[in-house]
């Protein structure tokens, strides 16, 4: 029966809920850690504030999914970089600007950062070719217990047609 | 078919050596409806007389009284001296229970043919026979029995040379069966010859004066006399003058025989007043009917009925008639009129149910049951009359093997109509206080008849024959050529059975398994399980391999090798259905030895196949469980992998975050150490 025109439906409907966007903690952090830096050494945090650039524009942008895995490899790598000036930052705190001037240690600090990216992009290859041998190793063992459960329980064992690929099958039978 | 029919065990006789009984010398004037006798030598006291009994299957004996009669013998009557199994030759070898019997040698006094012994005078029956009978049934009548067998044909002169006479055996047969109408007191003669029941002792008297009776008057009186005429003549003259025909019996004799053949039962005769007879003293009654005679005749079948015995009788005869004049005419109305002395009650018309026609012809259901609700209101004290039957309740028994003997469908079909408790209440309840014994034999019948109207194996009207009649060997078609008594006998038979290659589905013969579960204990829901498993042959191998072998240990049977080997042959469709290899192989090897062992029992406990077959059953869906997920993971890794994989990323991912942080470490190490 149609409904009788301008009534509402007695059923209201929900609001739909919208899933609230994770907040990153990478920036306050950060922000944090710097902040603290700067009280007691103002050069360190400079230093660090520029040599991570590509963790903070990464942390700022990266989205999807191993976000985090993604953003901790770079990070590791870009501190990997930024470490290699950080004693003589550390010991004279007015030599930043000279050292964040100087291209090539922007290139070391950032080239690390850079590495870390190129991990990123190999890791998961690496990995698929390495899951490949293992799953080739698992299916060699999975066809011989088949075989031996054929051999204890004949060939009935291996269920109707309908439910079995016919050419695992008759692999199995010869 | 041959391999069907249980082969007789050879040259075996519970009597060893000792009597050999001559099968072709018959002896007429011994045989009962129970059996034929036979001439019959003692090998160790030959100068006894003896003869032979051979029961027949189909007809139960009295066993109650073998033990009592047997042990302390009654004077002046044919007691059972020994029985047992043997092999006959009569016709075709067979094995048939054997009672060996003293054989009185002077003759009956009247024979087969209905010609009297030249011995038998008034003076011989006055001084001896009623003497002798009269003893042989008080001392019967003290143990509890009663004869229900005497006639004029049954009574022997010891021997050639004495007077003295013996009453013929009463045991092969059960009580009154198929006796003459004429020679059966009016009170059970009306029910069927099959079906009159136990009697009382007042019955063995009447029986005495009607042999006496024939004695006198040197005939069969018994024979050539229609049941019709001779029961109204019974009913309208009394028993004695219709028998007689008319002719009186002058004197001490006619006085005795008048009185033992009174049709009341408070009027007849019993031991005290035939002892008082013998001292002289006279005691003579005469035969009434007045209580039997309704107020106004009642027209049916175009006859005037004024006694309401002979209407019952032929209401019971010809039932469907009976039905629709009970339809057309105003009952509680022809009640008042006809039975002036009886008050309707409300309770008596609510179970007479009287309805009349409800407008449509034909019978209704409960039709020919208010024709035996009014009939045993006319005949209280007289027999049930149901669809052209009539019975006493304790005739039944005899009823029932006579109808399986006959092979009689529509009798027993009639019989289980009446296994109806709220019919047989109503009749209790109809007959009240005047039958006493009604209510107890409906009673006694009551629990075995539940088993009648059932389908089930080892219940239904085959199980109703072996409660009734215990004593009853198995009736299976497979067991004809033998006597089987006992599960011990019937496991020893079908071991035979089984060595000439028969005994397939023995156990769902309905006989073997109403048979089985009457005399096993606890055997019924095992054929109920056998009749389940009927369709699925591997399972009922196994269920009879179980119940044989519980029987085996139960009765601690020898080994039975035959049947063991038929059960396991049977066993083999079982062991080739196991998937299991190496178990098809162990459970092959074992039955192979205890095949030849023939002890069931162990291929019961030691195999035990149901529970190897549902272990492997069990095991087999595992694995198929197994293989199916094998199967599955096996096509999820055929898969190819690539970069994008998730499980790839993810490990990537993880690994090159582990670099790092070693790298990072290793540095940090470096730089500040």
């Amino acid at each position: 029966m149609a409904k009788p025109a301008g009534k509402k439906p007695l059923t209201k409907k929900r609001p739909v809920r919208r899933a609230k966007k994770e907040m990153n903690p990478f920036m306050p952090i950060l922000l944090i850690c710097l902040g603290g830096l700067a009280l007691f050494k103002m050069g360190a945090a400079i230093l660090l504030a520029a040599g991570l650039v590509p963790t903070i524009v990464l942390g700022i942008t990266g989205k999807g999914s191993f976000k985090s895995e993604k953003l901790q490899c770079v990070s590791f790598m870009n501190l990997s970089g930024v470490l290699t000036q950080f004693p003589t930052v550390w010991a004279r705190p007015n030599s930043v600007y000279d050292i964040i001037g100087e291209p090539i240690n922007l290139l070391v600090m950032w080239g690390a950062a850079g590495f870390g990216y190129a991990l990123i992009f190999v890791g998961p290859m690496i990995a698929a070719f390495a899951v490949q041998m293992l799953a080739q190793e698992r299916t060699k063992s999975i066809i011989q217990q088949k075989q031996a459960l054929v051999e204890l329980w004949g060939t009935d064992v291996l269920g109707s047609k309908d439910d079995e690929p016919a050419a695992s099958k008759s692999k199995l039978k010869k | 078919m041959s391999g069907e029919i249980t082969p007789i065990p050879v040259g075996q006789s519970s009597f060893g050596d000792r009597y050999e009984v001559i099968v072709a010398s018959p002896l007429v004037e011994f045989g009962t409806p129970g059996g034929q006798a036979f001439k019959a030598i003692d090998r160790e006291n030959k100068s006894s007389a003896i003869y032979a009994f051979v029961h027949d299957p189909a007809v139960p004996l009295r066993n109650e009284l073998y033990k009592p009669l047997q042990s302390r013998p009654i004077g002046n009557l044919i007691c059972p001296l020994n029985r047992g199994l043997m092999t006959l030759d009569a016709s075709g070898s067979k094995q048939r229970l054997v009672t060996i019997f003293n054989r009185p040698t002077g003759g009956a006094l009247i024979d087969a043919k209905g010609v009297l012994n030249p011995r038998v005078n008034p003076n011989v029956l006055r001084q001896t026979v009623v003497l002798a009978l009269l003893k042989a049934l008080t001392a019967l009548h003290k143990i509890g029995f009663n004869h229900r067998s005497i006639s004029a044909s049954g009574i022997y002169f010891v021997s050639a040379e004495s007077n003295d006479v013996v009453v013929g055996e009463c045991y092969s047969s059960p009580a009154g069966f198929q006796q003459p109408f004429a020679n059966e007191a009016l009170e059970i003669a009306f029910a069927d010859k099959s079906a009159r029941g136990a009697g009382s002792f007042a019955t063995d008297f009447y029986q005495l004066g009607a042999a006496l009776q024939s004695l006198i008057f040197g005939e069969a009186l018994w024979k050539g006399r229609s049941r019709s005429t001779l029961g109204m003549a019974r009913v309208n003259q009394g028993s004695y003058w219709a028998l007689s025909g008319g002719r009186d019996i002058p004197g001490a004799m006619g006085t005795l025989i008048r009185g033992l053949m009174a049709d009341e039962l408070d009027e007849r005769w019993g031991a005290e007043e035939v002892l008082d007879w013998f001292e002289g003293i006279g005691k003579t009654k005469r035969t009434s009917m007045s209580s039997w005679a309704m107020s106004r005749p009642t027209n049916f079948e175009g006859v005037a009925f004024v006694d309401r015995r002979l209407l019952a009788d032929a209401f019971g005869r010809e039932p469907r008639a009976a039905a629709e004049f009970l339809k057309t005419i105003d009952f509680p109305s022809w009640m008042q009129m006809s039975f002036r002395d009886e008050i309707l009650t409300e309770k008596l018309e609510n179970n007479l149910n009287v309805r009349p026609s409800e407008g449509f012809g034909g019978l209704r259901a409960d039709d020919h049951k208010m024709v035996a609700r009014v009939c045993m209101f006319l005949y209280p004290t007289g027999p049930i009359y149901y669809k052209g039957l009539s019975l006493v309740p304790s005739g039944i028994p005899a009823l029932v093997a006579d109808a399986f003997k006959q092979d009689d469908k529509d009798m027993l079909g009639i019989v289980l109509e009446m296994f109806d408790l709220k019919f047989l209440s109503a009749l209790t309840e109809i007959v009240g206080d005047k039958n006493a014994t009604f209510g107890t034999e409906v009673t006694n019948l009551k629990k075995i008849l539940e088993h009648g109207p059932s389908k089930q194996l080892g219940r239904g009207m085959e199980r109703v024959l072996y409660e009734l009649n215990p004593i009853l060997p198995c009736a299976s078609m497979r067991f004809e050529r033998v006597w089987i008594g006992s599960i011990k006998q019937m496991m020893r038979a079908l071991d035979r059975l089984a060595g000439v290659g028969g005994g397939k589905n023995i156990l769902l013969d309905r006989h073997v398994a109403a048979f089985c579960a009457t005399h096993g204990d606890g055997l019924e829901r095992d054929f109920n399980n056998l009749a389940v498993a009927q369709s699925n042959p591997a399972k009922f191998n196994i269920m009879s391999v179980e119940l044989f072998g519980q029987l085996q240990r139960r009765l601690q049977l020898e080994v039975l090798p035959h049947l063991s080997e038929k059960l396991v042959d049977g066993l083999a469709q079982t062991v080739k259905g196991l998937k299991n290899k190496k178990r098809r192989e162990v459970v092959q090897n074992a039955l192979d030895k205890l095949k030849k062992v023939g002890d069931i029992t162990r291929v019961m406990v030691d195999v035990n196949m149901a529970q190897v077959q549902a272990l492997d059953d069990r095991e087999f869906s595992q694995a198929c469980n197994t293989v199916t997920k094998l199967e599955r993971e096996r096509q999820k890794l055929a898969q190819k992998v690539l970069p994008t994989h998730p499980e790839a990323k993810q490990k990537g991912y993880k690994g090159a975050r582990l670099i790092a942080f070693f790298s990072f470490a290793l540095l940090t190490f470096m730089t500040f150490y």
